[in-house]
């Protein structure tokens, strides 16, 4: 015991211990549990009142207090409530223009981000920095012109010119996400593909998109989100009820002189769901240490 | 299969000009080695013969057809990078059939998750397991096959870079550097197993270095480079018993050769006050030259009074089999050393330990006729100065 005390056992080298920045320390477990519990509860709230709320009687939600627990009993009028708008169909809607919006613009922000990277070309800088274009200008802004633009090229009230629309203002982030991604692998395995036999568009699909892909699956949670969530471009480009995204859908529910409040928390509950679904799958995805052993350091 | 011919080939990159009119055949199965200092451009010179870097002037060939504007894969070569470059998302299997699935490639394969599906159907064919099978045998590779590059320690990544180079039998195996990033030990391994591929296979290899052991003990050619501009293209024999220059007899050989001034009288050198016995094959006419000698052409002995150089032991360092002795030649000689010899001392080497203590007076002698001649103010060997206006001939080829 006597040389246990003289050399305590540690769970860090010693050089680790060394290296550690000052004032930066490891929280104990029950901390940390703690802590991520507190995150969760503040995290998970509002979903949790959502679901609350949506299966509360309307007596209870305008007249006295809310109840802390859901009254689980409720879930079959739910279905009634529901019934009455096409939830789901405006839920495949928001699907298909999240997923165009997220396909579409991942085609163009790898192709776009791999030029930037990697070639040289006169207004490289400016190209780069113009892409922001569309994030510089409040989207409320640009409404009118691109509605001007759409109602002449025919693509008002159609999904196809909602996805191009959201592309717009979903892809710069993309393409500058993947850009950084790119200029991270090393160029000699680009060089190896070529020897290889490969042409520089079989390079890209073949070696350098499976090593970025912790960054696409990243840029896809972005667009996805937006694309999902989208609602100006949306309430303003589609006036048939049948092409509505939820998001339009949703907010049809508050009506000028009577809001359902627990039909629409339903509803918005029913709208989380495929997101939370398609974040789960992906964020698999966003790990880092692809590239590990490729090239010496 | 392939000849290599490089004419003229100069490179810039904005005002440095890299490669200065380059030219240089390269018979089929040779190993070259392109040696030479960091910034020499060397690599460069490699990349332009694979075909990554344009050349800004000159005609690369092979087989008698210009190749300038073909893409690496339409000249038939393999490259091996110094960083290895593997493809960190496959396997060591995979990294391998590479280069092979490639050639069954079709455009739909370009849908994510397709391609990969096609080269492990195409991977498990019979013939083509086989080729893959017999490749990483031979590279000793059999047991890593499931793992990922990042698994496996430098040697054996270079293993598989190598693999991956062998796998599509190209006529010509460019090597840039393979071994500086591996300890000594793996070094000398890989070594004999490069050597060993260019024997079994027979093609052309070039490879570049700067590490002058690699170059002697790999190569049937060496070029050296410096600043761009070819110094000697020979054997290595050559290289070392007949350096083309001072820049070269200095750059090969560890020690270096060891460079005196000497003046010469009537076409009879002499170093100081001591009296070498005149060249044979080659006239001297008077005036200064600069003599070059081998360490081992030098011995020393405790006889303060024998016939050669005066001086004292000022190093001596054990290596084992031979020993190394650092002599600090008498001031009364008036002896000029070459600037750069290494700690203004005459290097001499012998086999086995010696009785010599740091301090004592010893005498140098002489094996004059190893010796080189150097023009003073050139650096260019006399010798084969002499043979060149003597044949006619241009270039120093060995």
């Amino acid at each position: 015991m006597a040389t246990q005390e003289a050399h305590p056992v540690t769970e860090h080298a010693p050089h680790k211990r060394r290296l550690k920045a000052p004032g930066k320390r490891n929280f104990s477990k029950p901390v940390r549990v703690l802590m991520l519990a507190a995150l969760v509860l503040f995290s998970g709230f509002p979903l949790y009142w959502m679901l609350n709320t949506a299966l509360s009687q309307d007596s209870e939600l305008y007249g006295q207090a809310q109840g802390w627990w859901p009254h689980w009993e409720r879930l079959a009028d739910l279905g009634d409530v529901i019934g009455t708008v096409p939830i789901f169909k405006w839920l495949t809607n928001s699907m298909v223009i999240a997923g165009g919006t997220t396909l579409l613009s991942l085609i163009f922000a790898v192709l776009a981000g791999y030029a930037l990277s990697r070639f040289k070309f006169y207004g490289k800088g400016a190209a780069g920095f113009l892409l922001f274009a569309t994030q510089m200008l409040p989207e409320a802004l640009l409404v009118v012109p691109i509605y001007a633009l759409f109602a002449s090229l025919g693509l008002l009230n159609g999904m196809g010119g909602l996805i191009l629309a959201n592309v717009a203002f979903t892809m710069p982030v993309s393409v500058w996400i993947i850009k950084g991604a790119i200029d991270a692998i090393p160029y000699e395995i680009e060089e190896a593909a070529a020897v290889d036999g490969c042409p520089r568009v079989t390079i890209l699909s073949l070696v350098l998109t499976p090593l970025i892909l912790p960054s696409i699956a990243a840029a896809a949670v972005i667009n996805f989100f937006d694309g999902w969530n989208e609602f100006l471009l949306a309430k303003t480009f589609i006036a048939e009820r049948d092409l509505w995204p939820a998001s339009v859908g949703l907010a049809s529910f508050i009506g000028q002189y009577l809001t359902s409040l627990n039909s629409v928390m339903a509803a918005a509950l029913l709208f989380t769901l495929p997101a939370l679904i398609f974040f789960l799958l992906v964020q698999r995805r966003i790990v880092s240490g692809l590239t590990a052993g490729s090239v010496k350091g | 299969m392939a000849k290599l011919s490089l004419r003229n080939i100069s490179k810039r990159f904005g005002d440095t000009q890299v490669i200065h009119d380059f030219s240089a055949d390269v018979d089929n199965g040779e190993f070259l080695v392109l040696l030479g200092a960091s910034g020499s451009g060397k690599s460069t010179l490699l990349r332009i013969i694979a075909g990554l870097t344009d050349p800004t002037k000159g005609d690369i060939i092979f087989d008698n057809l210009r190749v300038n504007r073909q893409s690496p894969r339409e000249r038939d070569i393999a490259f091996v990078f110094q960083s290895y470059a593997l493809y960190p998302h496959l396997t060591v299997r995979e990294n391998i059939t590479f280069p092979l699935a490639l050639d069954k490639f079709k455009a739909w394969h370009h849908i994510p998750g397709i391609s990969a599906i096609a080269r492990r159907i195409f991977g498990s064919s019979k013939e083509v397991a086989e080729r893959v099978d017999s490749v990483s045998s031979m590279l000793e590779l059999d047991e890593y096959s499931k793992r990922k590059p990042g698994g496996l320690s430098g040697g054996q990544r270079q293993r598989v870079a190598l693999a991956r180079a062998l796998i599509r039998n190209p006529s010509m195996f460019l090597l840039d550097e393979p071994l500086s990033n591996l300890d000594a030990k793996l070094r000398a391994e890989l070594r004999g197993e490069i050597v060993r591929l260019h024997k079994l296979t027979g093609k052309t290899f070039v490879y570049v270095t700067h590490d002058q052991v690699e170059a002697m003990t790999m190569a049937t050619q060496i070029v050296i480079l410096h600043n761009g501009i070819v110094q000697q293209h020979a054997t290595p024999q050559e290289i070392y018993a007949r350096p083309a220059n001072t820049y070269v007899a200095r750059f090969i050989g560890s020690p270096p050769m060891n460079l005196m001034s000497a003046t010469v009288a009537d076409g009879q050198p002499a170093l100081g006050r001591l009296r070498l016995p005149a060249p044979e094959g080659l006239r001297l006419g008077t005036g200064p030259v600069t003599l070059g000698l081998r360490p081992e052409h030098l011995t020393v002995s405790a006889d303060v009074d024998g016939p050669g150089l005066p001086g004292t032991v000022r190093r001596i360092e054990d290596l084992g089999a031979d020993t190394l002795i650092g002599i600090q030649p008498d001031r009364t000689l008036d002896l000029k050393l070459w600037e750069l010899n290494q700690d203004d001392l005459i290097w001499i080497r012998q086999t086995g330990q010696t009785r010599l203590m740091t301090g004592d007076p010893c005498t140098v002698a002489l094996n004059a006729g190893m010796a080189s001649y150097f023009d003073s103010d050139t650096g260019a060997n006399l010798a084969s100065a002499a043979e060149v206006s003597d044949a006619g001939m241009l270039s120093s080829h060995g």
